[in-house]
């Protein structure tokens, strides 16, 4: 049976790296929010490690949409070193007692949830942390758990600023609700800490920034997004302002790598930015779609109606992961965007759209 | 890096930076002679020291007051009567104590202690454990007494983490904090890494205790002071535990020619050194091939002995003993597993 | 008479592993889960494993007073300070896991019997627990005892920070319990906290100076009482000696938790329940509860 997409990428990722794994071997991990888009990523390299490498895992998805995970998901949902455990994590008070390793990825990430319900979500981030921590106590061999930030807790990244390092004191908004996201993940980061520091609970944060590929739903009005879909239905891809808005995009199945290799590295760090180091204009972002899709569509500039839409950029300086763990980005930008159109094409056919 | 003419305050016009110098000959000193100091030889050495004008001369136990016992070592000399012998010889300097929560208790120690005229109270920790040292600062505090926050071992936790640990005991009051390479495993880098992300870490001054395992007790006493470290130990001849601590006459020698100012009077220190010597020290500390191979695995200096002991009782390596320590991060304190390792590793040897 | 029934104060985790050993129990049978605040994770495990659970402390006894026959009291020492005479006025057998030290002190292979005739049984400390069997055992086996000294090293995850500001009682107790319990001339106590991970178990160690040790006499009566602890738990091992070195008697035991709610390394806290529990269940049976299995 030809491998899917996506463990072709997961093969790919740890080819010659999976010793740096090896703690893994055997042993339980658990990703709390395991069906989104990081969630499912580590799930699927988990999966490739313990059927290409003999890691033998034990992985345990938890989110509140189990069910919808197994319907679209199967492939993960039936697997037998997979279990599927339906928990919200605002009511979380208990973890699988054999827990050894614990991503803790549950938050929506989607800014739209997070202007109109701000109280929802930083309660879901805050109490839900807050949570998991607690129920760390009875744990008997638990080894590590990994945070899940967000490259948002710096507030906005400076224009004259290329990449922005992890010590970097920038903060969102004082006691804006358009920063209750930011802010709950700057308190959770802080709650873990605080955990660290009177519980000596053994914790890693990960701040990660921007990403693309298989498994991220389309439908968050971000510019990447908006891009793929543009391309995808055949329409001219619009850019709302000049295209000098900077970023940068990694792709899922570097981002579950090196999100195991920071759960499981001893090195100690309080916070690694996690992304892609390499910066792109929202312009040339827009060229690098275009160049996939035949035929060419075309570029819009200054699609917004009226109106500046003001240039932002959002970079990580993520050197300390690169220099004290040698962690790379094995799928350049154009391979990402490429296997993502892909990825999307088969999976979710869009009407009317070239092939 | 050591240039004394880029450093001789008549030239620069700057400043003359101070160093305050603590010397726990007295306590450090007692591991290497198995805690049997004796009176006489307290009052001996304060009345030199004093004369020196050594700021702090710290008296007690290696492991600190209280901390007599079968399992750290019996001490000769009381608590009480070298506190008190200690005190009536010292005229100037400072009289200090070192005191370790878990061995010792307020009850018990500190207040007595404290009741006797000490002055200065350096409580101490394992590195990550500084909320341990809470209830004793505080107490000490209470009495007016100059206190500080130590941390031992300190390489066995991250700067990160030491500079939070540090920060706790600030907030406890400690009017100053001190770091220990208890096992000598530092590299004057290392030290000055160290040192640097404290003093952006804390409001109060940062000092550093130094052991001479790898032979860079001086060299990273000197990076600290380099730093921004105002505070630094140093023993006579480096008479303390495993391969010593900074010889203290070379570092105030060294200190004065860098244009440290540490109001010590030299020729008066060398005598200190030199009657120590002759009446105090057993031994001159030496680099061992254990001592090395302790410092390198990061294990306690106060160890050497015991270690050295058992090691021969169980006819085992003592330098597979101090790997095995260092592989289970044993703190100081641990002495006991220090015969279970041995006598794992003789079992093994004998099954092999 | 059926089971006895017991009430726990105290929903943290302490309690809540204290809740899963009585439900495990033939001889004890959980009449009240009791704490400040419902929506803590002891809680919620409780309503979970259908226990009737409060978060009126103690005022829930006090307005149901036959929710229950004995009380596990796992708050703090301030409140069972508080909840000691209260609890008497109502007839209750009070097992005290509180440095509160109001009633009697009991190690269970020691003093069962003296325990039974008390309405509070306080169960000292967990380095007590861990130290008094061999203390004991030692002067079984000798007149004459100079000095007893017990060190004891946790991990450091399994010190919360009501241990680590009461390191002080913690040391105090543990010497006058071992100077009670031995007859020695003079006690210490010692506590390491040790941060490697993954999480050490609880390890004691006993040195004794006596004069003209004989250590055939103490391994006897040692491996007879360690047989009892292990009765109750069943973590507690012997792994060096006993032996006399350096002209010490030593003799060195590890304690590995049930992991009921604690996590397994946490042998300290696990030791003193499992006291606690066994203190409950002679109790039981001294009032003739009939097992339930």
């Amino acid at each position: 049976m030809t491998p899917s997409l996506v463990r072709e990428d997961c093969r790919r990722i740890i080819d010659g790296r999976s010793d740096a794994l090896s703690a893994l071997r055997g042993e339980t991990v658990l990703i709390i929010g395991g069906t989104g888009f990081a969630g499912t990523w580590l799930a699927e390299t988990l999966a490739c490690l313990n059927d290409d490498f003999g890691f033998g895992c034990k992985i345990v998805l938890s989110a509140r949409g189990t069910e919808r995970f197994a319907s679209v998901r199967p492939h993960l949902a039936s697997r037998r070193d997979v279990r599927l455990i339906r928990a919200d994590v605002r009511h979380l008070s208990e973890l699988p007692r054999e827990t050894n390793w614990l991503v803790h990825a549950a938050a929506t990430p989607d800014n739209r949830f997070h202007a109109s319900s701000p109280v929802e979500t930083m309660s879901t981030i805050v109490e839900g942390t807050a949570n998991i921590l607690r129920a760390l106590d009875p744990l008997s061999d638990f080894r590590r758990m990994l945070y899940l930030s967000s490259g948002y807790v710096y507030g906005s990244q400076p224009w004259n600023l290329a990449a922005v390092p992890e010590t970097f004191a920038g903060a969102p908004e004082l006691g804006s609700p358009a920063a209750a996201y930011s802010e709950a993940k700057r308190c959770a980061e802080t709650l873990c800490a605080a955990a660290r520091s009177e519980k000596r609970a053994p914790i890693t944060v990960a701040r990660p920034f921007a990403f693309i590929g298989p498994y991220q739903p389309l439908d968050t009005p971000w510019a990447a997004n908006n891009f793929l879909l543009d391309a995808l239905s055949g329409r001219s891809i619009r850019i709302q302002g000049d295209g000098e808005t900077v970023r940068s995009y990694m792709y899922g199945g570097d981002l579950a790598y090196w999100l195991l290799r920071l759960l499981t590295t001893e090195e100690p760090g309080r916070a690694w930015n996690v992304g892609s180091p390499h910066p792109v204009t929202l312009r040339a972002f827009a060229e690098l779609v275009a160049g996939h899709v035949n035929p060419v569509p075309e570029i819009r500039l200054h699609a917004a109606a009226h109106g500046n839409a003001p240039r932002t950029r959002f970079v990580p300086d993520a050197s300390s992961a690169q220099q004290k763990l040698g962690l790379d980005l094995r799928v350049p930008l154009p391979e990402a965007v490429e296997r993502t159109l892909r990825w999307n094409r088969t999976e979710t056919p869009v009407s009317g759209a070239p092939r | 890096m050591l240039e004394s003419s880029e450093r001789s305050p008549s030239i620069d016009g700057g400043p003359t930076k101070t160093v305050l110098i603590s010397d726990p000959s007295l306590r450090d000193g007692n591991h290497a002679v198995k805690h049997s100091l004796t009176a006489e030889q307290i009052a001996e050495y304060c009345r030199a020291s004093d004369a020196a004008g050594v700021p702090i001369i710290e008296v007690g136990h290696g492991n600190g007051i209280g901390a007599s016992s079968l399992q750290l070592g019996l001490s000769a000399c009381p608590d009480e009567v070298a506190l008190r012998v200690a005190r009536e010889n010292l005229k100037r300097s400072r009289l200090g104590i070192h005191i370790i929560p878990g061995f010792a208790t307020i009850e018990r120690d500190l207040s007595r202690a404290i009741d006797l005229g000490v002055d200065v109270v350096r409580v101490a920790s394992h590195c990550t454990e500084a909320d341990l040292t809470e209830r004793h600062i505080g107490y000490a505090r209470q009495k007016g007494r100059s206190v500080f926050g130590v941390l031992m071992m300190s390489h066995m936790a991250s700067v990160e983490v030491l500079v939070e640990e540090a920060r706790k005991m600030e907030s406890y009051g400690a009017e100053g904090f001190v770091f220990m390479d208890s096992s000598g495993h530092y590299l004057p880098g290392d030290v000055a890494r160290r040192v640097t992300a404290l003093r952006a870490g804390l409001s109060i001054p940062v000092g550093f205790h130094a052991h001479n395992n790898l032979g860079m007790a001086i060299a990273n006493s000197i990076a600290a002071a380099d730093a921004g470290a105002t505070m630094l130990d140093g023993t006579v001849r480096g008479f303390g535990a495993g391969a010593g601590n900074a010889q203290l006459e070379v570092l105030v020698a060294v200190l004065h020619r860098l244009g440290y100012a540490t109001g010590i009077d030299l020729y008066k220190l060398l005598d200190a050194a030199d009657m120590a010597e002759k009446k105090i020290i057993e031994a001159v500390p030496t680099i061992s091939s254990v001592s090395i191979v302790s410092g390198l695995s990061g294990v306690f200096s106060g160890f050497l002995k015991p270690v050295m002991r058992v090691a021969a009782e169980y006819r085992v390596d003592p330098r597979d003993v101090f790997f095995e320590l260092g592989r289970r991060k044993v703190v100081a304190g641990q002495e006991d597993l220090i015969i279970e390792v041995a006598s794992e590793l003789a079992k093994t040897r004998s099954a092999a | 008479m059926g089971q006895l029934k017991v009430a726990v104060i105290g929903s943290g985790n302490i309690g809540t592993d204290l809740l899963i050993k009585v439900l495990r129990s033939p001889y004890l049978k959980c009449g009240a889960f009791i704490g400040r605040n419902l929506s803590s994770p002891g809680m919620s495990k409780a309503v979970k494993l259908g226990v009737l659970v409060s978060d009126e402390s103690i005022g829930f006894i006090e307005k149901n007073p036959d929710c229950c026959d004995l009380v596990f009291d796992a708050t703090s020492a301030l409140d069972h300070r508080r909840h000691a005479p209260i609890l008497d006025q109502l007839g209750k057998i009070v097992i005290d896991l509180t440095p509160a030290q109001v009633g009697v002190m009991c190690s269970p292979a020691v003093n069962i019997d003296e325990a039974l005739k008390s309405r509070n049984i306080n169960m000292i400390t967990c380095g007590g627990q861990a130290s008094i069997p061999l203390a004991y055992a030692l002067s079984l086996s000798h007149k004459e005892i100079d000095y007893i000294e017990v060190v004891s090293s946790i991990a450091s995850r399994s010190a919360g920070p009501a241990t680590r500001r009461n390191l002080d009682e913690y040391i105090h107790t543990t010497q006058d319990a071992l100077k009670h319990f031995s007859g020695a001339g003079s006690t210490k106590a010692i506590l390491n906290l040790n941060p490697a991970q993954p999480c050490v178990n609880m390890q004691t160690t006993l040195l004794a100076q006596v004069s003209n040790p004989d250590m055939e006499a103490y391994r006897l009566h040692l491996s007879a009482v360690v047989k009892n602890v292990r009765r109750y738990v069943p973590g507690y091992e012997v792994i060096v000696g006993p032996t006399v070195e350096n002209g010490r008697v030593v003799v060195m035991v590890r304690v590995r938790g049930l992991g009921d709610y604690l996590p397994a390394y946490a042998g300290n806290l696990d030791i003193i329940n499992c006291a606690a529990v066994a203190v409950a269940e002679a109790h039981a049976r001294k009032l003739g509860a009939v097992p339930v299995h």
